[in-house]
């Protein structure tokens, strides 16, 4: 049951990177970052009890300089932490060379949160769920986190390390998001299976691939919901790797899935249905990244 | 078609001005002078249970808490919160057995969110504070969710008087063997040639009105308890508390506020009774209680959940032998109507087709889940999804097109409609057939999507419905209205049946307008307090316009008889050769002779003798219509729907395409709120029966009291929408009108699952038919081409 009254907490309004990494020293584990607030919020307002609520909120709304999604063709994308879903669909590049994070942001919640979400934020909720993290893992990318010691960058296939839990340690933050610049036969794309439109995935998928004419040379496969963090399917990556795009192929791949994921049942679906349908979505996904219907 | 010309256009809708800009007023919205805070604190943990102690102290100690209270500081006496008890005659009432066995604080918890004690404080955070300081210490009981496991020998009675947890049943007196119908069942289907028969489980929707259940109530130095609530029927509520409360009704006042959306859930009390105990608990304080969107959710009656189980017998030739059905629902905790749904969903199936032998059975079961009661369509969506798909599963064996079979099979004009002796005025059905099946290209889909390959199958399907127009002759009908003509000649008109967001209020409006000759915006229309409006029962089984509507038309008739009368002896011509159009009198063979009608009322009202003469200056008296109306039928309205869907075999997921509603509606008043409410109806009726349902762990506890986890169609899920009214007047109803209030939903349900079964072969007995459900049918079953169904 929820509350009508948002339980009392402190409120911390940090002008810059290095007074709110101050301010996270302080307070440890304390201290909850906010960005958007979209997920912070409903957190708080669900807690089960007051020792799962936290004394101090830190938002990010007065640091300066956080907000910007940067393209360069050399170094590739950078959004910074107070990026928020909507701002990542305006530069023309992301949805140009970053197909998978563009449709994940744009199927993503509604309007209204998408203006208030930010693209960090969703990786740092660490849930399987998380549309823009599944993107973000197949494309790959790298967490920039300012601690006291100075920055770090974390690749994302170390981000994750349970549910809810990242690589990030309490005294820092996380202020940019690196996505790699795009590479030649390099596609992407992804897909997501929901009740109703607006809704959270019961099951999402994201690939990248690499394409030499019809050989995929390299693969990326991530899915979402079927684990305790987003997954990667590196198992069916490699029948992908160095083989045509031939329907046996995708055949053996989408049969591959269900052996590599580890569902659970809850509200939004059923254990066996992912499996069921987790391979025919991936299928779909690798075919839409190469353009076919 | 007719010389009305206001009744039939699209008149501005009265409520959405300040609807839309946010100076409605909810009872949420309410704020007076020394106002206090209630909570009820809830039983969360257990769906059922016995309270072993209750400790108010903590909670009474907390800052700002004015009185706490708990089941020995209020009245023993127990409640029904449904009202359609007080709608049946004395002996009806006897037979059906209803009864009050709702606490206001219960010692015994039948569901998840019984009310267990109340808190009044200075704030709603200082009410909830103290809540948490309750200390209630529990025995848990078995939790029963099913009939079969509540009607166990050994299971814990829900209350003495219903032996077995069997709520209700039809009763015995008026339906021998507890059966309704008539004809030799048994016999008829050994004659039959095919029979189908299926057990199905229909789901547990919820009304998800946009506005939470609030409610302010408050004792006055008078002794005068009022309540504000915006229940469906402030009428039936008043006499209820009254009740309650021990009461004299003058003493009971109930103010209606605007109502944002009902759908059933407010066909009676939700929390009134425990805003009422707080308040006699504070003389002198108005006492608001508010119900947070998860708590509403488990504390406000749902549609009846349950088994559905039907067989239907057919001769070669297609000609319907028999049905036989048992519908066996899952109550909630609570008995509310129990007698209800378990009758309509019958009574609605009777109405349909001309079988020649019926036996329906329905009976209701207390369980411990969260209650029952009316939903937009009371039973009737229970008995589409499972008639529907029977009949087509017929038609699939027969050969014969769904359509054509309708046509031919459904009752019509003459025939009885849902209660025998009460025969069906008007029927539009086949018009609606005709036209719905034209407007979704029936014919060729048909024959297209019988044979199809591929991943992605496509289907149309159809289904029907009648449904009803007040609840004539099973309940009583009785609307009374008050119309007073102020001296300038316009009219306010005083009827106590409240608009919930569905535009009657606007149409009957229009419906005075027209019968006065009054333009739109000189009429006005009010709701008015409890004190102040006549009797009426409340807005429910689709009667507003119906029954409403024709007594807002007598009591408008009877104001211009005065008017005319008074205005025949100014023109010298008889009241007969009169008609009024703009306010404006005048003798029908001869325009040009007339009189105003504002010279009429404010001579009435304003009435000086003559100081020279003596002589009296027009008739004296202000001018009011009164009728005390009662129902003298019932004309329901028919209706069709068309689904096309598109069935991923590869996933389950079933998206709909598009939806015809075409609706009997006889005349529409409005047609852009009769449009309004077909197309609502759909979004409702997609969402039983594909995505939406209550769900329950083992311990009764739901698991989707939210929007986050309980899916109804959102505007990117509707498909793409075609209503079609097909306007054919009724006898009966005022300006020829039948209902459109709850028939929206029907049969889109009937059809989204005939397109389906006619897309992949395969019917689903379980709503809502989810991607999961399709996709295990697909890999039990194997897609199957409609067209090899019909020749195997
Ligand atoms: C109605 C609704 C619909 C939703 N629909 C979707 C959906 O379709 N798909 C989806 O994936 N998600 C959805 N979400 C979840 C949520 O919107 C996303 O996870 C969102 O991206 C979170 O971003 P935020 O900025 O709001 O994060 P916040 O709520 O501010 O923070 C999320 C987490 O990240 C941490 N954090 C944020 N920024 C930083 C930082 N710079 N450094 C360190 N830690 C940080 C916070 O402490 C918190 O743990 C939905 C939520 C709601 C309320």
């Amino acid at each position: 049951m929820s509350s009508r009254i948002l339980p009392d907490f402190n409120l911390l309004l940090p002008q810059s990177v290095a007074e709110a990494v101050e301010l996270l020293s302080t307070h440890r584990d304390r201290i909850t970052v906010m960005a958007g607030g979209t997920d912070v919020m409903v957190a708080m307002k669900f807690a089960q009890s007051a020792a799962k609520l936290p004394e101090f909120v830190m938002s990010l709304e007065n640091v300066p300089g956080l907000g910007y999604v940067l393209f360069d063709p050399e170094k590739g994308l950078r959004i910074g932490a107070k990026a928020t879903v909507a701002e990542l669909l305006a530069p023309p590049e992301v949805k140009q060379h970053y197909r998978a994070l563009w449709h994940a942001a744009q199927t993503f919640a509604t309007a209204q949160v998408r203006n208030t979400a930010t693209v960090l934020g969703n990786l740092l909720r660490a849930s399987p769920a998380g549309d823009c993290s599944c993107a973000v893992y197949a494309l790959g990318g790298v967490v920039v986190l300012h601690g006291p010691h100075g920055s770090r960058d974390v690749d994302i296939d170390d981000f994750w390390l349970s549910y809810g839990v990242t690589a990030r340690q309490p005294d820092e933050l996380a202020v940019e998001l690196t996505l790699p610049p795009p590479a030649a036969g390099s596609r992407s794309a992804f897909k997501r299976m929901t009740r109703m439109s607006e809704d959270l995935a019961k099951l999402n998928v994201a690939v990248r691939l690499e394409m030499s004419g019809n050989t995929c040379v390299d693969a990326r496969l991530a899915m979402g919901c079927v684990a305790p963090t987003p997954l990667r399917l590196t198992k069916t990556e490699t029948l992908l790797r160095g083989h045509e795009l031939t329907p046996e192929v995708l055949q053996r791949v989408a049969a591959s899935v269900p052996w590599e994921i580890s569902p659970i049942d809850d509200k939004r679906s059923t254990a066996e249905y992912r499996k069921q349908v987790s391979g025919v979505l991936l299928k779909r996904a690798i075919q839409e990244a190469c353009g076919v219907a | 078609m007719s010389e009305e010309t206001i009744v039939g256009t699209n008149a501005p809708r009265v409520d959405v001005r300040d609807k839309a800009t946010g100076q409605a007023q909810y009872a949420a919205d309410i704020q007076l002078p020394g106002m206090l805070y209630g909570k009820v604190v809830r039983c969360w943990e257990h769906a059922h249970a016995r309270v072993k102690r209750l400790d108010l102290s903590a909670a009474a100690a907390s800052p700002g808490v004015v009185r706490v209270i708990g089941p020995k500081d209020v009245t023993a006496k127990r409640y029904n919160s449904s009202v359609l008890d007080l709608m049946v005659s004395e002996s009806m009432h006897d037979m059906l057995g209803d009864i009050d066995d709702q606490p206001i604080f219960t010692e015994h918890v039948k569901f998840q969110g019984d009310a267990i004690c109340g808190i009044i404080a200075r704030s709603e955070e200082a009410a909830e504070r103290a809540a948490a300081k309750i200390v209630v210490e529990y025995e848990p009981l078995p939790v029963y969710l099913t009939a079969e496991a509540s009607r166990a020998p050994g299971a814990v009675q829900f209350t003495p008087e219903k032996p077995g947890n069997l709520a209700f049943q039809l009763p015995e007196a008026m339906f021998p063997n507890h059966a309704l119908g008539g004809g030799d069942v048994e016999g008829a289907m050994r004659d039959a040639d095919i029979v189908v028969e299926d057990a199905f489980y229909v789901p547990k929707q919820k009304q998800c009105q946009m506005e939470p259940h609030a409610y302010v109530a408050k004792v006055d130095s008078g002794g005068r308890l009022t309540c504000w609530t915006s229940s469906q029927m402030p009428k039936l509520v008043q006499r209820k508390l009254a009740k309650l409360f021990d009461l004299p009704m003058n003493l009971m006042k109930i103010v209606p506020t605007v109502i944002g959306g009902g759908f059933g859930t407010r066909l009676g009390m939700i929390s009134e009774p425990q805003a009422c105990a707080m308040a006699l608990a504070v003389p002198g304080h108005p006492v608001k209680l508010q119900t947070l969107r998860e708590e509403d959710w488990v504390i406000s009656p749902s549609r009846h959940p349950g088994k559905y189980w039907m067989r239907i017998g057919f001769k070669r030739d297609g000609s319907p032998v028999a049905c036989d059905a048992r519908f066996e629902n899952y109550k909630g905790g609570y008995y509310l109507d129990a007698s209800g749904t378990a009758f309509t969903a019958g009574a609605w199936l009777g109405g349909m087709y001309r079988f020649p032998a019926l036996r329906y059975r329905g009976e209701s079961y207390f369980t411990n889940q969260g209650l029952t009661g009316a939903y937009r369509g009371y039973g009737n969506p229970q008995t589409n999804f499972v008639l529907e798909q029977l009949i087509d599963r017929g038609c699939a064996e027969l050969g014969a097109d769904p359509v054509e079979w309708r046509k031919k099979w459904h009752k019509g004009v003459g025939d009885d409609g849902w209660c025998p002796g009460v025969t069906y005025p008007s029927c539009a059905l086949d018009e609606c057939l005709d036209r719905g099946a034209a407007a979704i290209g029936w014919t060729e889909k048909r024959r297209k999507y019988a044979k199809q390959e591929g991943t992605i199958r496509r289907g149309v399907g159809v289904a029907v419905m009648n449904h009803t127009s007040g609840a004539m002759p099973m309940l009583l009908e009785h609307t009374a209205c008050t119309v007073k003509l102020n001296e300038d000649a316009t009219a306010e008109v005083l009827f106590a049946c409240s608009d919930m967001g569905q535009g009657s209020h606007t149409a009957l409006k229009q419906i005075a307008a027209e019968t006065l000759g009054f333009p739109f915006e000189h009429v006005q229309l009010s709701s008015g307090t409890s004190d102040v409006a006549g009797f009426d029962i409340g807005a429910h089984a689709s009667r507003t316009i119906y029954v409403g509507g024709a007594a807002v038309k007598k009591a408008c008739e009877e104001a211009k008889r005065q008017l005319f009368e008074r205005a025949s002896l100014q023109l010298g011509v008889p009241a007969d050769e009169l008609d009024i159009r703009d306010k404006r009198i005048f003798v029908k063979a001869d325009p040009a002779r007339g009189i105003q009608a504002e010279a009429i009322t404010r001579a009435g009202v304003y009435h000086f003798v003559d100081p020279m003469t003596g002589e009296p200056g027009g008739v004296p008296g202000q001018i009011q219509g009164y009728v005390s109306f009662f129902a003298p039928h019932n004309s329901p309205p028919f209706g069709a729907s068309f689904a096309e869907v598109e069935v991923d075999t590869e996933t389950g997921e079933v998206r709909v395409i598009e939806l015809v509603n075409a609706h009997d509606i006889g005349r529409a008043i409005n047609p852009a709120a009769v449009e309004g409410q077909l197309e609502g109806g759909i979004q409702q009726g997609l969402g039983f029966v594909l995505s939406e349902e209550m769900d329950y762990d083992a311990k009764g506890r739901v698991q989707n009291n939210s929007f986050t986890d309980y899916k109804m169609f959102g505007p990117e899920d509707m498909p793409k929408i075609t209503t079609i009214l097909v306007e054919d007047a009724d006898p009966v109803g005022p300006f020829g009108a039948k209902s459109v209030g709850e028939s929206g939903l029907v049969s889109p349900i009937g059809a989204v699952a005939n397109a389906i079964f006619h897309a992949i072969g395969i019917q689903f007995t379980e709503a809502p038919i989810t991607p999961e459900k399709v996709l295990k049918g697909i890999l039990e079953k194997g897609v199957r081409n409609y067209a090899a169904i019909r020749r195997s």
